[in-house]
């Protein structure tokens, strides 16, 4: 999968789990710290993620992803 | 005062009265830590602007919220970090940016989680060093300041504490809301209270600096569970002491002696863990306390009332029973029952009833209202022997409890002298204790605690205010000679230094050395002996040999040249027996000293609080007596005295039944000594001298044996 489709993806997964205008989000943008994600959201967040990319990623080193670039490449290492 | 501790102390001031405060990371979840902060802020009406900094709010209880720290369009003196750890080192970026230079970073995840946590918390001290920013924590409660001026809760306590004059600075934040519970209930009042977490910048010792100029704080409180800087400790101590005058009372938790680490030396089996910091604490003048109880029993005796002047106290009860408890308690703690002047007995007889005890104690009888418990308190506190007042009351059927309690509280106004009390019971006399309590009267459910707490304040003012003060060096001290000897040492590579060595050391320091040579043969031991004098000793000097007596090493009243050579081939004969192996140097000769006591002394390291030093009763079954006591390095000569006056052996240095008094300041002096080169030489791991032979008063001490234990740089 090109690297922009998952970035285009993950965005859409992001405003709807922590209910973010798109626009808010950069790929730079830090869940917690930007965009305000709360442990629970963290945690919706991968399940999200798994769900939307059909992959079952290690939580505990997915929960360590910070950055949307981050999870961009992350993801990516699944596909 | 170094330029950081200066910037902390300047930190600390805008931190516990900032005009403007934003809680970074913060929500709008209630029961959450970022949220109940703020609304703790708020709760507790505080005299600045608030700025909620959230990245996802727009605003927050009614209040505009920014989602960066940068946004906020006004200066901002105070920052509070709630984000999660993983993110706190970008708020307190943003934080250095925006100019902000006080901050309390709440967040746990750091030092306490392990290495990852370690360095986030080293992340966040770059960033603070980068800014000029000092802040409190990580991973604690947070800080409040009960002055009206400023009325900051910044802290997810349960609640505002009511406003006081006792300051508690605690590292664990859990114990925090435990003490903010117990004394809410007693109506206990705080200046300033912080929990100071990790201390990764801002410590125990730059909060005490701080509280020391506080003038709001009268009494400064801590639990600590770690002392990691010991000497700064100490040092912040007897400054706060000597400066302010406040009491420092402190639970160090870990009580449990881990045992001696095995050492070669006396002074090594003879150290433990726990023992050095009671030492240390007594020293600085810090009152160690074992518990929550104890140290607000003692904390209320200081700040509620005036110091005693005197130790002796008048008792007033309504009860035989509970009035003799509390003089058992106070004999016990040290104080005196004063003796009442006639004037006082006469005023007691007039206003009581036949049967009342008119003597201290006063028993004004079982069926009591206020106007008798008035008129002896009245009579206890004009007497002049009497320098505090005891209030005893047991509830019987007609006490009236309530007015008995607002009477005391009336009448302890303004007076000079001050006035505890102890109405024992539960239930009957809560509403009395509560009234009590409201009125700042110190309360306690048992005489001891009473009768401890005044004598702990007591104690404070007249002997260790006065004890605790700023040192000198020792004079006529040869720090480069010294360094030369033990240069040489370690060109050896060795670690255990025999006598003549540590001597050679010793003296450089003033120490009383022994008139004495190295002999390498006996007719070269005979011509020392000649030149110094008989009777002499020789002993055997050998790296390997550390206990001499134990290879019968040692000939003691030498008187002549032929005993002198007979004792050579003895020692010969009997360490070449005892250990084959051992290379002896030769045999050192020194003048035999008659009619002294021989006392220990000695230096260890403690990892917490640096050179320790030992004193006491010496010679070869020092540890079987363990005789002890210790102190910490630097000593003042009032330290070094009551080392030595906390043993059994100070009776007999005093002169015990018809033997003489023996010159005690030599072993002040040799004490001082000790500690400036303990200070001075921190390779020297430890040392003994064991025995230093103390003559009679006027005539000094000489060594009679001494070595020590190098570190190998």
């Amino acid at each position: 999968m090109e690297k922009n489709e998952i970035l285009t993806r993950v965005k859409d997964v992001v405003s709807n789990v922590l209910k973010v205008d798109s626009s808010e989000i950069t790929d730079a943008s830090n869940f917690i710290f930007d965009l305000g994600a709360d442990s629970m959201q963290s945690i919706e967040l991968v399940a999200g993620f798994e769900e939307e990319f059909d992959i079952e990623m290690d939580q505990d080193k997915a929960l360590e992803v910070q950055t949307i670039d981050d999870a961009v490449n992350f993801i990516g290492e699944y596909l | 005062m170094d330029d950081l501790k200066k910037l902390r102390q300047e930190n600390l001031e805008t931190i516990f009265h900032p005009k403007s405060v934003a809680i970074v990371g913060t929500n709008n979840v209630k029961g959450t830590v970022p949220h109940d902060i703020l609304d703790n802020i708020l709760k507790a009406d505080f005299n600045g602007i608030v700025y909620p900094v959230s990245p996802r709010e727009k605003s927050i209880k009614g209040i505009k919220a920014y989602k960066y720290v940068v946004d906020v369009p006004d200066d901002v003196d105070l920052a509070i970090l709630v984000f999660p750890s993983s993110v706190c080192h970008m708020a307190l970026e943003q934080c250095g940016q925006k100019g902000i230079k006080s901050v309390i970073i709440i967040s746990a995840g750091y030092k306490e989680v392990g290495e990852a946590g370690l360095k986030r918390e080293q992340q966040l001290i770059e960033i603070a060093r980068k800014y000029d920013i000092s802040f409190i924590g990580p991973n604690c409660l947070g800080v409040i300041n009960t002055a009206p001026d400023t009325n900051l809760n910044a802290s997810f306590a349960r609640e505002m504490p009511e406003q006081g004059n006792i300051g508690f600075l605690s590292q664990s934040g859990a114990l925090c809301t435990a003490v903010l519970d117990y004394a809410s209930a007693k109506h206990i009042g705080f200046s300033k209270f912080i929990s100071f977490g990790n201390k990764a910048d801002i410590s125990e010792i730059d909060l005490l600096y701080y509280l020391m100029n506080d003038e709001e704080t009268r009494v400064i409180l801590m639990y600590l569970e770690e002392v990691s800087d010991g000497t700064a400790l100490m040092k912040a101590a007897r400054e706060v002491i000597a400066q302010s005058g406040k009491p420092i009372l402190i639970i160090k938790s870990g009580r449990t002696d881990e045992g001696a680490s095995a050492a070669a030396s006396h002074t090594g089996s003879l150290t433990g863990k726990d023992e050095i910091c009671d030492a240390a604490f007594e020293q600085a003048g810090i009152i160690r306390c074992d518990n929550i109880e104890e140290m607000f029993n003692k904390a209320i005796a200081f700040a509620y009332q005036p110091p005693p002047v005197s130790e002796k106290v008048a008792i007033i009860t309504n009860a035989g029973g509970p009035g003799v408890l509390t003089t058992d308690a106070a004999i016990s703690a040290g104080l005196k029952l004063a003796k009442f002047s006639e004037e006082t007995t006469a005023i007691l007889k007039k206003a009581l009833p036949a049967t009342a005890n008119i003597n201290n104690p006063v028993d004004v009888i079982g069926d009591a209202r206020s106007d008798r418990y008035l008129a002896a308190i009245n009579a206890a506190f004009d007497d002049p022997d009497v320098a505090g007042v005891f209030v005893i009351l047991t509830p019987q059927s007609m006490t009236d409890i309530d007015a008995i309690a607002a009477d005391v509280a009336r009448i302890a106004e303004g007076k000079s002298k001050p006035i505890y009390t102890s109405f024992m019971g539960e239930k009957d006399v809560a509403s009395g204790i509560d009234l009590l309590q409201q009125a700042k009267i110190p309360h306690y459910i048992l005489p001891e605690s009473m009768c401890n707490s005044y004598q702990a304040v007591y104690h404070f003012n007249k002997e260790i205010k006065p004890r605790v003060h700023q040192l000198s060096v020792p004079d006529n001290i040869q720090r480069e000679l010294a360094r030369q000897v033990l240069d040489k040492v370690h060109a050896n590579g060795r670690s255990y230094i025999p006598e003549v060595e540590t001597i050679e050391v010793l003296e450089t320091y003033g120490l009383p050395v022994p008139r004495g040579k190295l002999a390498s043969t006996a007719e070269e031991a005979v011509k020392i002996a000649e030149e110094i004098g008989y009777p002499v000793v020789l002993k055997v000097v050998s790296d390997d040999i550390i206990h001499k007596s134990e290879v019968k090493g040692v000939e003691l009243n030498l008187g002549n040249a032929k005993e002198v050579r007979e004792g050579w081939d003895r020692i010969h004969k009997h360490v070449k027996h005892a250990m084959p192996e051992a290379s002896i140097s030769g045999l050192y000769v020194i003048r035999m000293i008659h009619d002294s006591e021989e006392i220990i002394l000695g230096i260890k390291r403690d990892p917490s609080f640096g050179p320790v030093l030992m004193f006491g009763l010496g010679g070869i079954f020092v540890e079987v007596f363990k005789d002890v006591s210790f102190g910490v390095a630097p000593l003042s000569r009032e330290e070094a005295l009551y080392m030595i006056e906390q043993t059994r052996a100070y009776q007999i240095l005093k002169g015990l039944r018809g033997r003489s008094a023996r010159d005690i300041e030599s072993i002040v002096d040799a004490l001082q000594r000790l500690g400036q080169l303990a200070l001075d030489f921190p390779e020297i791991e430890e040392l003994d001298i064991n025995p230093l032979f103390v003559l009679d008063e006027g005539k000094g001490s000489v060594i009679g044996d001494a070595r020590m234990i190098l570190t190998k740089l």
